[in-house]
């Protein structure tokens, strides 16, 4: 009884941790615009936190490049479980144009297990919203 | 007694990973230097592996504010190697879409600023007057940012009349807003007084650094490659360069505000200047030999791509130096003799594009060796709270 | 530019104008810095736009961009691979000192005098020696892994 509390608590508010790991911005720019008055992710109870140790959600956006990957791999350690991790974008799928390039490891997955992939170039606020949703739903 | 503090890549505020290590003595920063590197991502390397259109998609992602800069700057040295001209009405319509980036880059910064003084519901407003010219974006070329409407010799999407209006209403609602920011930059007594003197870059140092775009306009510098170095529709347009004169955040604000009014009125120009015609002239698959200086006044500065080519379906070597780093050695100057609570707002105020950096300080206290990790949000709050008890300065000279 | 040719007489090896508001000049690397400075006092260049480096074969080509109130002045200096030493333009504009940096990361070049030689752009655990922009420097992609995938 208590573990669905809990359950039902983490799905109602999760908080939110925005990590860029070397990407263009340009899905960074599209999660802070969710996070606006037009797209409104708030409404979800979604708080956009500052530190790893709060968050419950990693939102992972840029094809990881090598001088990130340590510093993912940390922060990733960092977050308390239960976590998950969205990643955003098509960078963060599998690199999108930076395939091939020498500094880039070619998306999230390569080092960290992801629940949900959000595509796009760069992915559309709404579409951001709708797999923060799906996740939500899985939890 | 100096220590050191770290300040990695991970950030809660915006934006892209750099790391800063900055020597302080009490609270005032002595020494500050830069790490960059987390988002190198060797696109240079893979340009020369790609052919020529290739490259255009491959330009526009070196950056998500300003992709449009780089692929216009990219098409334009291209353009020049291959000997064609594209039709006046391709060209009107590329550099009717590089205003409006120009535009919804300014915005975009201006909520940030907001955002890092603490005035978050100037943040919101102003973000969503930037989604009208998302909208107007979207409406031209289909996808909100990466608008790949550039080819070589022309663009690839026309304008109708009903976009044309849209274009022409939109523009006059964010005029009248945007007048009223200017409003608020200028005289609301708290956002003014937490932006001036913050960061002061005296105009000899600008010059022996290199900084350009808006942190040199700020300093009284008014070199501008529209008008030095005017392609095509440039030189038929009328504007201003927007100069302020007071060397801080507070000039480097209005200088962002009034180039957002001019652009406006060229947009207004070249809506209604449009000439009829056909949007794109064939392009030959390989150019001459031969290498190409191209320059483009991008949000925050000058960008400048160097082509060479060897005749082949692939460049040669395309280097690309985009105008963020040009005034990074002139951010390291600022913050000098700053204060730590005023970090957000100098970096900031440099619009930091391809290192846009969000920074968790971690504090090292050099006797005892034990860490704390202050997040971004500590130090704004930090920084709000301390110059909520200073002295309102109301005997500013204007430059208005 | 009748007045440049005049003035750098015997030390300039090319100069040409392919376009207006360009000018390609080509000096011997031993007369860079007096050139720099030539140009920095007397034709007011004190904007470095970039310095770009090309791997062209047997030598390195370095170009500094320099851009004016009405010309774009592209300043191109060649060393050879086998000693790729050139000076520092540092004490003349200080604000040049990142793109040596670059300069010397991607192509190994040496900047013979520069205040700070650290590494700009590539990662802490990059093996040294290993420059990327060079034509001859290829790269081994490690084999991707695909969660889930079966084998």
């Amino acid at each position: 009884m208590l573990a669905d509390i809990v359950r039902w608590s983490r799905k109602k508010s999760p908080w939110i941790l925005h990590l860029n790991s070397g990407g263009c911005n340009a899905c960074d720019i599209e999660i802070i615009a969710a996070l606006t008055p037009r797209f409104d992710l708030e409404r979800f109870g979604v708080l956009l936190e500052s530190t790893p140790r709060h968050a419950d959600i990693i939102i992972a956006s840029g094809p990881v490049t090598r001088q990130m990957k340590d510093r993912f791999l940390r922060i990733y350690e960092q977050v308390p479980s239960p976590k998950f991790v969205l990643a955003v974008g098509a960078c963060a799928l599998a690199g999108c144009v930076y395939r091939g390039a020498y500094n880039v490891l070619g998306g999230i997955d390569q080092i960290v297990p992801v629940d949900m992939y959000v595509p796009g170039c760069p992915a559309r606020p709404d579409a951001i919203i709708d797999g923060v949703v799906k996740l939500l739903a899985k939890v | 007694m100096k220590f050191q503090i770290p300040i990695g890549p991970q950030h809660p505020a915006l934006k892209e990973p750099l790391g800063l290590k900055m020597t302080i003595e009490g609270e005032v920063i002595r020494d500050a230097d830069i790490r960059l590197g987390y988002n190198h991502r060797g696109i240079e390397k893979v340009a020369e592996q790609k052919n020529w259109i290739q490259n255009i998609y491959l330009m526009e992602r070196i950056c998500g504010i300003c992709s449009h800069s780089h692929a216009t700057c990219y098409v334009q040295g291209a353009e020049k190697l291959m000997g064609i001209m594209p039709p006046a009405r391709a060209l009107y319509i590329r550099y009717m879409v590089s205003e409006l980036e120009r535009v919804h880059s300014h915005l975009l910064w201006l909520g940030v600023a907001g955002h890092e003084a603490g005035f978050d519901s100037f943040f919101m407003y102003v973000w969503r007057d930037r989604e009208i010219v998302m909208d107007l974006l979207e409406l031209i070329s289909g996808n909100r940012v990466h608008y790949a409407i550039n080819t070589i010799g022309g663009v690839r999407r026309d304008l109708d009349e009903s976009q044309k209006t849209k274009i022409l209403e939109g523009i006059k609602t964010l005029q009248k807003r945007s007048e009223y920011y200017l409003y608020i930059g200028v005289n609301e007594p708290s956002f003014v007084a937490r932006l001036a003197g913050v960061g002061y870059l005296s105009k000899e140092q600008a010059m022996k650094l290199c900084a350009t775009g808006p942190t040199a306009k700020a300093s009284g510098i008014d070199r501008d490659v529209r008008k030095e170095d005017p392609y095509a529709v440039y030189d038929e347009l009328e504007f201003d360069i927007a100069v302020a004169d007071t060397c801080d955040v507070l000039g480097r604000t209005v200088v962002r505000i009034k180039e957002i009014l001019q652009s406006y009125t060229m947009i207004e120009q070249m809506v209604k200047k449009l000439p009829v015609g056909d949007i794109t002239v064939k392009a030959p698959r390989r150019p001459k030999p031969g290498e190409v200086v191209a320059r483009y006044e991008a949000p925050r500065g000058e960008n400048i791509h160097y082509i060479k080519s060897n005749g082949s379906d692939r460049p040669e070597r395309l280097k690309v130096r985009a105008p963020t780093l040009a005034n990074y050695a002139a951010t390291i100057e600022m913050l000098k003799s700053g204060f730590i609570a005023d970090i957000p707002l100098i970096f900031a105020a440099i619009d930091p594009c391809i290192c846009c950096a969000e920074r968790s300080v971690v504090l090292v206290d050099a006797s005892s060796g034990a860490e704390k990790t202050v997040p971004m949000s500590e130090l704004r709050r930090l920084g709000i709270e301390r110059h909520k008890n200073s002295p309102i300065k109301r005997n500013l000279a204007w430059l208005y | 530019m009748e007045n440049l040719k005049s003035k750098l007489q015997g030390r300039i090896l090319e100069l040409t104008n392919p376009d207006k508001r360009r000018i390609f000049l080509r000096v011997a690397p031993v007369e860079l810095l007096n050139t720099v400075r030539l140009l920095h006092d007397e034709y007011g260049f004190w904007f470095v736009s970039t310095i770009s480096g090309l791997d062209a074969g047997d030598d390195f080509e370095i170009l500094y961009h320099f851009a004016g109130k009405e010309t774009v002045l592209n300043l191109r200096v060649s060393v050879p691979k086998t000693d790729p030493r050139i000076d520092s333009i540092t004490p003349v504009i200080p604000g040049a000192i990142l793109y040596e940096r670059e300069l010397q990361d991607m192509f190994g070049v040496v900047v013979d005098g520069i205040p700070d030689p650290r590494p700009l752009l590539l990662s802490d655990d990059w093996p040294a020696g290993q420059h990327p922009l060079r034509k001859d420097w290829t790269f081994n992609r490690p084999p991707e892994v695909i969660p889930g995938a079966k084998s």
